[in-house]
């Protein structure tokens, strides 16, 4: 062997290695998806979905590794995941399968007016899309960013993938971001919001829900949704679906494979993917500092709004509701009633706001899916 | 010589006569005659009929993405979805197939502020709706079980 084919091989090692190909601006993403990745395990923040995406952002900001792309024709490993899994719609919707295998809608069905709550919830949904645009986003881009406040991966996921897929990495994080961080961000406007006496408000036990009602809930619902926002019948039907599965009891094994199993399977999917469409050359920009800032007033109005719409209620009903669980109108389920239930009891140690805020929680999710719709519903 | 001094006169302002008026970034159909204009909107006439303009909007926006085409009964509205400096051409459809009315507009905020407050409406009726649709069936299923729990 000569020295020429010696070195000759030596230059292929070093011109295929990414060392050679490094560049300064992937240690900036290798940063960031740490930072993902310490607020899943220190802060235990969102772990399910946060670490995965950490992980993706770091995976995939090393020079020259075939995890989305094409090389030959045939489909890097993490881009085969985004193609069928986000990029065809899937995952969002198994996703809300499970979720919809998980939940419990007796609290929303024994006291249905929380669902106003939900709606008024997304509020921020509106604004921020006003905000949005003013900063130079496009219609669809700002509709994108809007469903952020609306505090629901899924449903975030499925509209950014829908209407401007450029930014599904940056409006995913945000929104899983700031759906960890509600107990942060919360409080304050809740405290702001409301006085003393407001916050003392004791409401009625709810009353008991039967099987029945709560197998019909689903279908009624889907029904509903199907004949007023058609385009987001994939992601709320598979959710009434999941819901049908557990509550008609005859069908525990599709039922726990939905809430474990698959739901599982999806979040890695799901986590991974998202992250791994985050290059340092598409991400470090102005306008995912953009989506992070807007994203959080999103919240805050999100969360004003359903307050708010629990005040206006008050007005008119002869049982009053006790306006911190106006808060948990922006779904991020169960969270945001758990902030609702916390605040309350630093006020009257017996009075006990979580199932009664589980109503507009879920009302939340709804209300997101059908904000959702209005967008898709607006540009298709 | 005298005789070939139009010509060439004309001859050098062919580039002129070739380029198209623009408006907002968009070209104005050809042959068209001014009939309103300010700094957000331009109303023009022109010669060609309805159909002619369509399929002259259709080649000129052809490369460009989010554009959205409406039929509606007695016009087409082009719309942008795109952040473009004009928002929606629209191309009526009049009963004189030589005479058509072009409007491009900037867009408005009114339009913004219009579609957002009707897409909250909208989310409070889908729920207002499911809120009856509860309602209406929890009442129902509460007087059929009722009475059986009772038996």
């Amino acid at each position: 062997m000569s020295s020429n084919e010696i070195l000759d091989m030596l230059r292929g090692i070093l011109y295929t290695s990414g060392v050679f190909n490094f560049q300064f601006n992937l240690i900036i993403m290798w940063l960031i998806g740490s930072f993902f990745m310490y607020l899943a395990i220190a802060k235990k923040y969102e772990p399910l979905l946060l670490l995965p995406i950490g992980f993706g952002i770091f995976i995939v900001n090393f020079p020259l590794v075939p995890l989305m792309g094409y090389s030959n024709g045939h489909a890097h490993l993490l881009e085969v995941f985004y193609h069928y899994g986000l990029e065809w719609e899937v995952i969002p919707c198994v996703i809300f399968l499970g979720l919809g295998a998980m939940t419990d809608f007796g609290p929303l069905i024994a006291n249905p007016k929380t669902l106003i709550v939900g709606a008024g919830a997304q509020l921020g949904v509106f604004v921020t899309f006003t905000g949005t645009i003013l900063a130079g986003f496009t219609l669809k881009e700002a509709a994108s960013v809007g469903i952020i406040g609306g505090a629901d991966g899924p449903t975030t996921i499925y509209l950014t993938q829908h209407l401007a897929p450029q930014l599904l990495g940056a409006n995913a994080l945000a929104a899983y971001s700031y759906m960890a961080m509600v107990p942060l961000i919360q409080p304050a406007i809740m405290k702001l919001m409301t006085n003393d006496k407001e916050r003392r408000i004791k409401m009625k036990q709810l009353r008991p829900v039967s099987r029945q009602e709560k197998i019909l809930f689903p279908l009624v619902t889907a029904a509903i949704i199907a004949l007023l926002v058609p385009s987001v019948v994939p992601l709320m039907g598979m959710f009434m679906f999941g819901n049908l599965m557990k509550e008609s009891g005859v069908v525990a094994r599709l039922t726990d494979t939905a809430q474990n199993a698959l739901m599982n399977i999806m979040t890695i999917f799901l986590g991974v993917s998202v992250g791994a469409t985050m290059y340092a050359d598409n991400f470090l920009s102005w306008k995912p500092l953009y989506i992070f800032s807007l994203g959080l007033v999103d919240f805050a109005v999100c969360t004003l709004g359903g307050i708010l719409t629990v005040k206006i209620m008050n007005l008119f009903l002869k049982e009053k509701i006790n306006p911190l669980i106006g808060s948990a109108g922006v779904s991020a389920v169960p969270m945001a009633a758990r902030v609702s239930q916390v605040e309350g009891l630093k006020y009257d140690k017996t009075n006990h706001l979580l199932m009664h805020a589980v109503g507009p929680n879920l009302a939340g999710v709804i209300g997101s899916a059908a904000a959702a719709g209005m967008f898709i519903a607006m540009f298709d | 010589m005298k005789k070939y001094i139009p010509a060439l006169i004309f001859l050098l302002f062919i580039p002129g006569f070739l380029q198209a008026e623009e408006f907002l970034g968009i070209t104005v159909p050809p042959d068209s005659q001014t009939v309103s204009s300010s700094d957000d909107r331009l109303e023009v006439k022109t010669g060609l009929s309805h159909d002619a303009v369509l399929a002259y909007y259709e080649k000129e926006l052809k490369n460009l993405g989010d554009i959205k085409y409406r039929e509606w009964s007695d016009q087409t509205y082009i719309e942008d979805d795109g952040n473009r400096p004009w928002h929606s051409i629209t191309i009526s459809k009049g009963d004189n197939q030589t005479e058509t009315t072009v409007i491009i507009s900037r867009d408005s905020w009114t339009w913004i502020i219009g579609t957002l407050i009707l897409r909250f409406v909208g989310v409070f009726v889908v729920l207002l709706v499911l809120f009856a649709g509860m309602k209406i069936y929890g009442l129902i299923i509460r007087s059929i079980v009722k009475p059986a729990a009772t038996k």
